[in-house]
């Protein structure tokens, strides 16, 4: 990982990054940009990025300094300083940039810079309620919008499991050890760690879509991470996060299709290109889904210290994986 | 449960293939009232359609429950357990029986799925209040299967409704009967099965039942307490830590606390010295321990006990406060643990000051900007140029800021020298804020810098001294005002109008000048309309 840092050292020379207006004291952290609009917007896990920079210097060679650098607008000039730009879309009171920050983000990519929006993938059935993660497979709307805008040519592109990025810094998914609980101890409910094995977070890999922009991956989107990435003074992880798994049983693919049913049906981009149709009655959360093989599942929710710590672990070592991708990138 | 009425399905009236997988009769309280819902979402097929092949008819909401109650007793595990699932998608008190019903099946797999269901309704908040339900799930605490259990221990806060909902029972006191509150308390068999659930081999079950026990009104022992901080899982470590503070205090606890300072994870031995400040003045050991975790070899744990005594008025070794000034200005950036400790610091009281100073060449602005304005509070910089002058010429705009924020609340009665040095700042907010203090400068310093920021480079640095040398009236501030109008930037003639118009003499008689002789400038149309509304024409 050594390698990794003096790669960036040499990524931020050639970075173009332009003089600033007073000698700034020596640096020896990279510094995350995040944008921010407003101090008195509701923080999305404000300790979550924090906890993750702490998480690389604790767990790696690269040396990040672990107070991000919070930007009204992307025509700050700050931003062309540092070479990692963090954007949290449930953290903004909208998607909407000017074009003058449509044309510094441009110019930002082009000249090496490189941008992570967490939650720039929300599955629409997921509405304004921002506390949950879906794996989709494309971008949200607004942020598709946003860069039609900045580079017409180009489009996001969903990562195959197998992409370098899941290999990064973490491979697979978290064991006994990471957790830190014993080694007799079961981490998962089976049929929650048998779903997230095959399905969910299969080799520790998960949704994520990017973009390319000369010859290499100059943003990546994910679903929220930042939700698993907090972890309070005392090295307990924050806040709480449950799984929503889809399970199966004798019957289902007749009796799901006759059960009572009173809501909506939302349309969700797999993995395959296909859609899944999820069954999401208001108030409730989504009931079950109807895949495109024909087969119906139907959505349970696991809540747990076992659950969370193990959300959180994954959540965690993908954010690293993520930010050692856009240093080594 | 003896006064519940009898099941209202009888094993003798299912099919022999479903009579086997039968363990026991629902049990279905008479108060349960199942609502009909008169197939209110059933589909009605259109007869006009007949050719159509129609579309699949959904049962209603009864139907779904009532079928997914009979595959309870299906021979067919895969078919109890999809049938278990399918109930928790349904709130209801009828779906609650049938699931806690469900708990009591053979199979694990069955136990779990109508366990995890049940969750499901609390967590779509659907609360169960029958209490022979509750207590029937709760019970499930001494399951055999470790999924259970787990699931059941994270519910306890939730079944507590149900379990201790206030009631009367009937009883005969001198021949006459007498309605009198029932006591609140966990029956005696449950009460068993939660104590044990302390020392379940299952470290999830047992912090649970730490974090919740007091939702079960169940006491912890200072025996129990003691047994649990020396439990090899961290989690439930840490949970008991946290109980500490809320638990009776007891020699024996403390020793096991003091214990836990010296123990290897670093997270255990900081949540030891939040306990021990919050725990002080119920035993005077706490603050014993927290003295001796001032000389530990972590930085951070040695601050967090530093800080701690010196906020309860200890004084705190010299070469202590140190070691917490050069953690800070170790640390990679602030966290919530840092900026506890950075705060805290102030209760050094005067030896604060040099840490202060020493933090506002941290590489982390957040931490700069507190040390600055701790240091300014400290030593009544605010006041002195000198000593502020420094943090304007700090690299991060979030920091100038700040200062820039609480200079604008005081007086700002800037001397020459600060007001160059304002001036000659290579960051334009710096600038802008010497152009905002003209007006409260020294008029000899005013005017001698006035010049210097008409012609600064950055537009809005010139406009805030349109602004500010027009509500000053200084000598020539007609000439100023008027020559701006002609200025390139409309920014600057919007400055330079709103100054004129803040005269209602002078300054109105050179903006109608103005409007005559340019009639075609872009100021114009805003110049002639402002002067409308104060009822000018020309």
């Amino acid at each position: 990982m050594r390698l990794a840092f003096y790669l960036f050292t040499a990524l931020a020379a050639s970075f173009g990054l332009p003089e600033l207006e007073a000698a700034p004291p020596a640096r020896d952290a990279i510094r995350i940009v995040q944008l921010l609009r407003s101090d008195n917007v509701l923080r999305r896990y404000p300790d979550a990025l924090p906890s993750l920079l702490r998480h690389m210097n604790e767990e790696t060679t690269a040396r990040f300094d672990t107070d991000p650098l919070f930007i009204q607008s992307l025509e700050d000039e700050q931003l062309l300083q540092n070479p990692i730009l963090y954007i949290n879309c449930d953290e903004q009171p909208n998607l909407e940039f000017s074009d003058g920050e449509k044309q510094a983000l441009r110019e930002y990519l082009e000249r090496g810079g490189f941008l992570y929006l967490d939650a720039g993938i929300k599955a629409s059935f997921l509405g304004s309620d921002l506390g949950h993660s879906y794996a989709a497979w494309e971008e949200r709307p607004e942020v598709k919008e946003l860069f039609s805008n900045i580079f017409p040519e180009k489009v996001f592109v969903p990562l195959q499991r197998d992409h370098e990025l899941f290999r990064s810094f973490y491979k697979g998914l978290p064991d006994n050890k990471d957790l830190k609980i014993q080694a007799n101890q079961k981490k998962l409910p089976e049929t929650v760690l048998s779903f997230v094995e095959r399905e969910k977070w299969p080799q520790g890999t998960y949704s994520f879509v990017g973009l390319r922009v000369k010859e290499r991956i100059a943003v990546l989107a994910s679903p929220i991470c930042a939700m698993g990435w907090g972890k309070d003074e005392f090295g307990a992880w924050i806040p709480p996060i449950s799984f929503r798994i889809r399970e199966s049983s004798e019957g289902f693919n007749e009796k799901l299709k006759l059960a009572s049913f009173k809501g909506g049906t939302y349309e969700v981009k797999r993995e395959d290109g296909l859609k899944d149709i999820l069954y999401s009655e208001p108030g409730q959360r989504p009931l079950w889904v109807q895949e495109p093989t024909g087969k119906w599942r139907i959505f349970k929710y696991y809540s747990g210290e076992e659950i969370s710590n193990f959300a959180h672990a994954f959540y965690t070592r993908i954010g690293a994986n993520v930010l050692m991708f856009a240093l080594t990138n | 449960m003896s006064k519940l009425l009898k099941g209202f399905v009888f094993a003798g009236l299912l099919p022999l293939s479903q009579a086997m997988a039968w363990q026991a009769p629902v049990r279905v309280s008479p108060n349960l009232s199942v609502v009909l819902l008169s197939d209110e979402n059933a589909s009605v097929v259109s007869e006009a359609n007949a050719s159509v092949a129609p579309k699949p008819v959904r049962s209603s909401t009864q139907e779904t429950i009532n079928q997914a109650g009979l595959d309870l007793r299906h021979i067919e595990e895969n078919v109890r357990s999809g049938a278990a699932r399918l109930l928790g998608k349904y709130p209801s008190p009828a779906s609650a029986a049938y699931l806690t019903f469900a708990l009591d099946d053979r199979i694990a797999r069955v136990r779990r799925a109508a366990i995890v269901s049940l969750a499901e309704l609390y967590l779509n908040g659907f609360y169960i209040h029958e209490k022979p339900l509750v207590e029937k799930i709760l019970s499930k605490l001494g399951d055999s299967d470790v999924e259970v259990r787990r699931e059941v221990s994270a519910l306890i806060p939730r079944l507590s409704i149900g379990l201790f909902r206030s009631s009367f029972e009937i009883v005969e006191i001198n021949g006459r009967r007498v309605a009198r509150a029932a006591p609140a308390t966990l029956r005696a068999d449950l009460l068993e099965i939660a104590r044990k659930a302390f020392f379940d081999p299952d470290a999830i079950v047992r912090q649970n039942i730490l974090k919740y026990h007091y939702a079960l009104r169940l006491p912890l022992s200072a025996q129990v307490l003691d047994r649990l901080l020396s439990d090899s899982d961290l989690g439930v470590l840490l949970t008991a830590l946290n109980r500490v503070p809320s638990s009776t205090p007891s020699e024996t606890v403390v020793r096991r606390v003091e214990k836990l300072s010296r123990h290897p994870d670093v997270g255990v031995r900081k949540k030891v010295v939040s306990v021990a400040r919050d725990s002080n003045r119920r035993h005077p050991g706490y603050r014993a321990i927290l003295r001796k975790m001032t000389i530990d070899e972590e930085p951070a744990v040695l601050s967090m006990a530093a800080v701690e005594l010196a906020r309860l008025g200890e004084k705190v070794d010299p070469k202590v406060i140190q070691a917490v000034g050069d953690y800070l200005l170790g640390v990679a950036g602030a966290s919530t643990q840092v900026m506890t400790i950075l705060y805290a610091v102030s209760a050094f009281g005067d030896e604060a000051i040099e840490i202060y100073r020493e933090l506002t060449e941290h590489t982390s602005s957040k931490i700069r900007t507190i040390a600055w304005q701790r240091l300014l509070t400290f030593d009544n910089g605010w006041g002195r140029a000198d000593v502020w002058l420094p943090a304007l010429a700090d690299r991060d705009k979030t920091v100038r800021r700040a200062i820039v924020a609480n200079l604008n609340a005081r007086s700002r009665n800037f001397d020459l020298k600060t007001m160059e040095q304002l001036v000659s700042s290579d960051f334009v907010d710096v600038r802008t804020f010497a152009a905002s203090s003209l007006q409260s400068a020294r008029q000899n310093a005013a005017e001698e810098v006035a010049f210097d920021l008409l012609i600064d480079e950055d537009t809005g640095v010139r406009a805030q001294t349109i602004r500010a040398l027009a509500s000053l009236r200084a000598p020539g501030w007609l000439k100023i005002m008027s020559n701006s109008l002609l200025d390139e930037e409309y920014v600057i003639k919007r400055a330079a109008l709103d100054g004129l118009l803040g005269d209602p003499v002078q300054g109105v008689k050179t903006i109608r000048k103005f409007v005559s002789e340019h009639p075609t400038d872009s100021i114009t149309p805003l110049a002639l309309a402002e002067l409308k509304s104060r009822g000018i024409t020309q």
